[in-house]
């Protein structure tokens, strides 16, 4: 190392101690505006066959639909007069029997649109369905109320559009290793290091640098914490059942993130529907079950409230394949301590009353239980994230 | 650079003893006569040929056979695009072809006719507005993507009449719910053949009286389209989009007014590209350097410093979709958003980082996600744990071009926007080994994210 060498290591060097206050400044922001309510949303992605989940084992319309994929009655779980649970469900019918869960029928909006991609879309943005909405409702959630991308935690590697807000997002990792160690690289940390608040000001330039040191300090503040608490509860072994899991250490060890999205794929059974989606749904309550278990364990579970959609159901009618296609309404799951009405919320799907597809028609907007869950469980004022009033549900005590 | 993806140093060089004038039109001349892109598709135009010829071959296996078969060539086109804007020529009208799938925004799984709007963009890129939007209009993809098919006189489908209003030229709130439910009617009966050509379904076209824009007369979907046109919004809407596109994300009130008066005058596209280019204010400070770079131009401007490609395709696909922009799968009608949109904690991370990915042999630790249609195991799939990017990238070419560059020329070429102190006492501390490396670390700062 020649002379010049030195000097320009050395300078190097020394700047790494050297924090710059704007940087200090970001990462001290806000820690304590959110609340202590915590929301879990999974998707059941690709669109689950709601009436093979919930089954309405005394409708002889289905039975008819569904002569070689409907759920026969001494092959589920009964729970009243007219509806059963998929056998895979057991776990459900436990958490149901104690109380924790709430169903809740008949859920969708006016003019259903049948595409994955567009009404994922209409999901994740709480938008009408003739309205194409840039931000998601959980992202608004976290720029208005949550400041830091941390407060909104997606299970992936890449961020979704339920995620996203304006100018602040949530952030995206299903490893906060991994997520700490892709932004303090070296080379990431010294940039930041020769920077003074300048740029903040600029237009778009400044905007990248915010979003480098709020991902920088989110990054550093999830891996820091979640490392203090290591679950050591056994879960299935699948990769929804870990992003349960990572999510229960992000949750116990008392991460300051009030949402989380995690996204459960599989669920388009267009063909030999019956294998499949019994494999999923175990799979899907099994690591539930879990999860559950060990947020209770750490008496967190009083403060969680857990919701489970997807982005249509599928049509009554089974098609030629042994599978269904794309629907409309559909159920959704509640999950949580504090529900009011345990069990059914509402009435049964009306299968003699379709829409021209053959379709379930809503009742109920699903920008109602959002409007609820932010209004009562959140505590936020929700019309300031949907845009508009939504009547509300009765769904807390 | 905002007329392309960035310039290397031979084609700059090239460009120092001309004069704006001439370099513009050496620009235009350039994109003359663009050249389709074809992909072999003999086996899907031979099932067509059959089809017409009334031998009936396509059962339902066959037909999802064929499907299948063209999903993937749909993603041979996505791939063959992304090689042609890194190797065109016509880089100005491949520009405005990218610009113009985000206008008319559109999504097929039929090769045959993806691939043949694909081409209609890029013919019509620098072309006749007017033209442009007609041609369009009767293009079998947008007919399916918008539900125009459906479109008869017994029951309007209004989709396309929206759309066409609401995204392609007039923008929301320019004209009213009844406008729509004419122009509907105007577009009843538009279909096509299976080879992809045109056809007006007579017995379903609403041949009667309709009222547009206050007039009235027995209009069909090109008369409705001139009457659009007619609407000074029109060219307002489009030069709005064109200046975020390729000026400023930040619209200049007056600017706007001026280029909307000009290209009102007969909807030359090319003419108004030339205007812009031509002008003084296109190159002022506060123009150069503000745009936030889409992943493509971020994507094909490293490859305009160093020529890369890529062993494993499969790859490219992987990066679109970690950056949120896939070519020919917009996320919905209304396209990218675009500029800050592009952005967010993740998307950054490995936008910073994709130089070194490419040219570095980084480690690859981040999945994207799967597919709505996938099974579980696929939906979760590692596709190669802890894998390495398969890129040859050409140092030896970059090494001739670059390698005796000093640092501070290199600096001004790869950096457009402007660096403060704070960039410039960085960028002179950094440990200069090699120009290669230099280039990747310059590649790896924020301000490369601009253009």
């Amino acid at each position: 190392m020649n002379r010049r060498d030195f000097v320009k290591q050395s300078a190097l060097a020394s700047s790494l101690w050297f924090v710059p206050n704007f940087v200090k400044a970001f990462e001290h922001v806000a820690k304590n505006t959110l609340g202590v309510k915590k929301l879990v949303i999974i998707q059941l992605s690709g669109g689950n066959d709601g009436l093979n989940t919930i089954v309405p084992y005394t409708n002889d319309v289905y039975y008819k639909k569904r002569p070689q994929i409907s759920i026969g009655r001494n092959n589920l779980i009964k729970i009243n007069d007219e509806l059963g649970f998929n056998i895979n469900l057991a776990p459900l019918k436990n958490l149901f029997d104690q109380g924790y869960l709430t169903i809740i029928n008949n859920v969708g909006y006016p003019n259903p649109n049948r595409s994955h991609f567009r009404s994922t879309d209409i999901w994740h943005t709480a938008s009408d369905p003739k309205e194409y909405l840039n931000t998601g409702w959980l992202g608004r959630y976290i720029e208005l109320f949550g400041k830091m991308p941390y407060a909104g935690i997606e299970l992936d590697d890449s961020l979704s559009l339920i995620m996203k807000g304006e100018h602040i997002n949530g952030i995206a990792t299903k490893n906060p290793k991994i997520l700490y160690g892709n932004t303090h690289t070296p080379y990431f940390k010294k940039i930041l290091n020769y920077q003074t608040d300048d740029h903040l000001s600029e237009h778009n330039l400044g905007y990248l640098y915010k979003t480098m040191i709020e991902a920088k300090s989110s990054a550093n503040y999830i891996y820091e914490t979640s490392k203090t608490y290591k679950s050591k509860f056994s879960y299935p072994d699948n990769p929804f059942a870990g992003q349960l899991k990572t999510t229960a250490e992000f949750i116990n060890s008392n991460l300051k993130t009030s949402v989380y999205y995690i996204s459960m794929g599989g669920f388009d059974t267009h063909a030999n529907q019956s294998n499949r989606q019994s494999r999923l749904l175990r799979t899907y309550s099994e690591s539930i079950e879990v999860f559950i278990k060990e947020l209770k364990e750490n008496d967190t579970f009083k403060d969680t409230l857990i919701l489970t959609f997807s982005e249509f159901g599928r049509r009554v009618k089974q098609n030629a394949a042994s599978g269904t296609d794309h629907g409309a309404a559909n159920n959704v799951f509640l999950i949580g301590e504090n529900l009011k009405t345990q069990g059914f919320y509402n009435e049964s799907p009306n299968l003699l009353r379709l829409d021209d597809n053959g379709d379930l028609i809503y009742t109920v907007d699903f920008r109602s239980i959002y409007a609820t869950i932010l209004d009562q469980w959140l505590n936020v004022k929700d019309s300031a994230i949907l845009n508009r009033k939504f009547s509300k549900l009765d769904l807390f005590t | 650079m905002r007329a392309g993806f960035g310039i290397g140093l031979n084609a700059l060089n090239n460009l120092k003893s001309m004069s704006k004038t001439k370099i513009i039109n050496a620009m235009f001349s350039a994109s003359e006569n663009p050249i389709p892109i074809q992909l072999d598709l003999s086996e899907f135009e031979s099932v067509v040929q059959m089809n017409t010829t009334g031998r009936n071959n396509s059962d339902l296996k066959n037909t999802q056979e064929l499907l299948k078969k063209s999903r993937i060539k749909i993603r041979d086109l996505n791939y063959t695009w992304i090689e042609r804007l890194c190797t065109t020529d016509a880089i100005l009208n491949e520009k405005m072809t990218l610009f113009w799938a985000n206008v008319f925004v559109c999504r097929d799984n039929n090769i045959l006719h993806f691939q043949q709007y694909n081409n209609t963009l890029r013919k019509h890129a620098l072309g006749n507005f007017k033209d442009f939007i007609k041609a369009i209009a009767k293009e079998p993809s947008m007919s399916k993507y918008l539900n125009n098919r459906q479109n008869i006189k017994e029951s309007p489908n209004e989709n396309f009449a929206r759309e066409l209003m609401e995204l392609f030229t007039l923008g929301i709130g320019n004209y009213t719910e009844q406008d729509i439910k004419e122009a509907a009617r105007a577009f009843t009966g538009w279909s096509f053949k299976p080879n992809g050509d045109f056809f007006l379904r007579k017995v379903k076209h609403d041949f009667e009286k309709k009222t547009f824009f206050g007039k009235s007369g027995h209009f069909d979907g090109d008369d409705v389209i001139d009457i659009i046109l007619e609407q000074k919004q029109c060219a307002r809407f489009i030069c709005g989009k064109i200046y975020t596109y390729f000026v400023n994300p930040e619209i200049d009130a007056k600017r706007l007014e001026e280029l909307t008066d000009y290209f009102y005058q007969d909807y030359n596209i090319k003419a108004l590209m030339h205007y812009i280019f031509s002008s003084d204010w296109f190159y002022e400070a506060k123009n150069v350097g503000v745009k936030i770079k889409s992943p493509m131009e971020l994507l094909v401007g490293i490859n305009t410093i160093i020529s890369m490609s890529f062993v494993n395709k499969k790859q490219l696909f992987y990066l679109q979709k970690m950056m949120g922009q896939v070519l020919l799968y917009p996320v919905n009608v209304a396209g990218w958003r675009g500029d800050k949109s592009w952005i967010d904690s993740n998307t950054l991370m490995f936008r910073m980082k994709l130089p070194s990915l490419l040219l570095n042999n980084a480690q690859i630790n981040l999945k994207e996600k799967g597919e709505f249609e996938d099974t579980f195991t696929n939906y979760y799939k590692q596709k190669g744990k802890n894998r390495f990017f398969k890129v040859n990238s050409d140092w030896d070419a970059f090494n001739k071009q670059y390698g005796k560059l000093r640092p501070a020329e290199l600096k001004r070429l790869l950096l457009v926007a402007s660096t403060d102190q704070d960039t410039e006492a960085l960028v002179s501390n950094l440990l200069v080994r090699s120009n290669r490396d230099f280039c990747i670390q310059l590649m790896s700062l924020p301000e490369y994210q601009l253009c």
